[in-house]
């Protein structure tokens, strides 16, 4: 049973049917996705192929600073794609999320190698890359959801926040509506996640550590942590990006700073 | 000569990244119980000076000064519970007729401030001319001119010190605009309220009193 079976170059390139049907469909039905099809394909194959190299190495040398080193690689790569997805010019929002994320996920990765796995070192490869790169992979895209939706909000909701602060309240309190349905949008996915897994999905982690002959009954426990660490690293994240967004947003008389422009 | 409930000295302001001056040397004195109209075209910054003197928006030089006070000085919340702003378009939140009135009591700065009963917000609205809406009912069904008198009524159970009023008539009908006009000017007479009252239409104030000022080449000029 815990013998796996290795998957060879030849049927790795049988795998591209699957792409190569993707591109018929997207010639017949002028879907227009042939070229990001094509770039998604090589860069899945270069970029899991180098990171298979990394952890190789990693695994092998065991070196707490390299660990730490390809940890802030992913939320600097992190930070580039959620840049990429919340077109914001007129707040800087970039070195705030690259600091929270930092933290938080290191924390919580942290927390869940060290303490609930209870890996020793904290940082033994193995249990903190995945779990780190875990979070960042979920927590990323929590983050663009809820920072696009609070700009977005701001900017539609301007005269109604204006009303509000022209009759005194204070920034925090003409903002509170707009702050929750952000925060919110960005936990809703990693919640409904609590609720259909195991029915509706195996994650993927599971899957794998099934397909390499893992006791199933083992799967779910780190199934079940990785979960809660995805609820738990969300909710912090967002929750403080959004705070210390919030207050860059308004100016020093607590005006709204964003324009529609 | 009395003192100058709010002064405003050497204003000037322009767009964020334009370098023309929308103001420039802009000054203005208002003692308690005035009534001023601002007028003059669209487009020369009459709705920009009453947001900087509520802070929506911040001068490029010069300063502001409410009771003596520079109005940086002056918590934003506390500033705008004492010079209420009411805006071109009325807003209202999705809400009953007494939440919309009830909403400044709800902010952390308003909450030494007493909620008026039922009873006399229903005096109050029928002093607004707005006899046939009921508190239950909902703002948002309430014509722009009926949100607009409830957005006045809103600011002035904050018992402002100064009232700004941005075009108060523009998206109205003659007869609801002579309704508004016709509230502003008791507002004035009767409870002594200071009011400031931007407008690019002909009206003509029927208190003898109100100074008319006329927004022309980036400042302000007295009409006799």
């Amino acid at each position: 049973m815990n013998q796996i079976i290795d998957i060879s170059n030849w049927q790795l390139l049988l795998g591209l049917l699957f792409i190569l049907l993707a591109q018929i469909s997207s010639f017949v039905f002028h879907l227009g996705l042939n070229r990001d099809i094509a770039i998604g394909t090589i860069r899945t194959f270069a970029q899991l192929f180098l990171m298979g190299f990394v952890l190789t190495y990693i695994l092998q040398s065991d070196h707490q600073l390299l660990v730490v080193g390809v940890f802030l690689v992913m939320v600097v790569s992190a930070i580039f794609i959620i840049k990429g997805r919340v077109a914001e010019k007129q707040v800087s929002y970039l070195f705030p999320t690259f600091l929270t994320m930092l933290v938080s996920y290191f924390a919580t990765a942290m927390f869940v190698s060290g303490l609930i796995i209870g890996s020793s070192p904290w940082w033994e490869p193995r249990y903190f890359l995945p779990a780190g790169g875990m979070v960042i992979g979920n927590s990323m895209s929590a983050l663009a959801i809820s920072l696009e939706r609070f700009f977005r909000d701001l900017r539609q909701q301007r005269d109604q926040i204006e009303m509000q602060l022209s009759l005194g309240a204070g920034y925090r309190e003409a903002s509170a509506e707009i702050f929750r349905t952000a925060v919110k949008a960005g936990m809703i996915p990693s919640i409904n996640a609590m609720m259909g897994v195991g029915l509706v999905f195996i994650p993927g982690m599971m899957s794998g550590q099934i397909l390499a002959g893992i006791d199933p009954m083992i799967a779910i426990r780190y199934q079940i942590v990785v979960m809660l660490m995805l609820v738990g690293a969300t909710t912090l994240s967002s929750v403080t990006i959004m705070l210390l967004i919030r207050k860059r947003c308004f100016g020093s008389g607590e005006e709204l700073l964003l324009t529609s422009s | 000569m009395l003192e100058p409930i709010l002064e405003i000295q050497d204003l000037s302001f322009s767009y964020d990244g334009s370098s023309e001056k929308i103001f420039s040397h802009l000054n203005l004195k208002v003692t308690a119980g005035e009534f001023l109209l601002v007028k003059g075209p669209s487009g020369q910054g009459k709705s920009t000076l009453l947001r900087l003197i509520c802070r929506l928006q911040q001068p490029c030089g010069g300063s502001i000064r409410y009771r003596g006070r520079e109005i940086t000085k002056i918590a934003p919340s506390e500033l705008r519970s004492s010079i209420s702003f009411v805006a071109q378009i009325p807003r209202m939140i999705d809400a009953s007729v007494k939440d919309n009135l009830l909403l400044p009591f709800t902010f952390e700065a308003n909450k030494a401030k007493s909620p008026p009963s039922d009873e006399s917000l229903r005096l109050m609205l029928r002093d607004f001319y707005l006899e046939s809406v009921a508190l239950a009912q909902s703002a948002m069904k309430l014509s722009i001119g009926q949100m607009q008198r409830l957005a006045i009524m809103r600011a002035i159970l904050l018992n402002p010190d100064i009232l700004l009023l941005d075009e108060p008539t523009s998206a109205l009908d003659p007869e609801s605009a002579a309704m508004v006009f016709s509230l502003i000017e008791r507002l004035n007479i009767d409870e002594g309220k200071t009011l400031i009252t931007v407008t690019h239409s002909d009206y003509v104030p029927k208190k003898p009193l109100a100074a008319v000022y006329r927004l022309h080449e980036r400042t302000l000029h007295k009409e006799q």
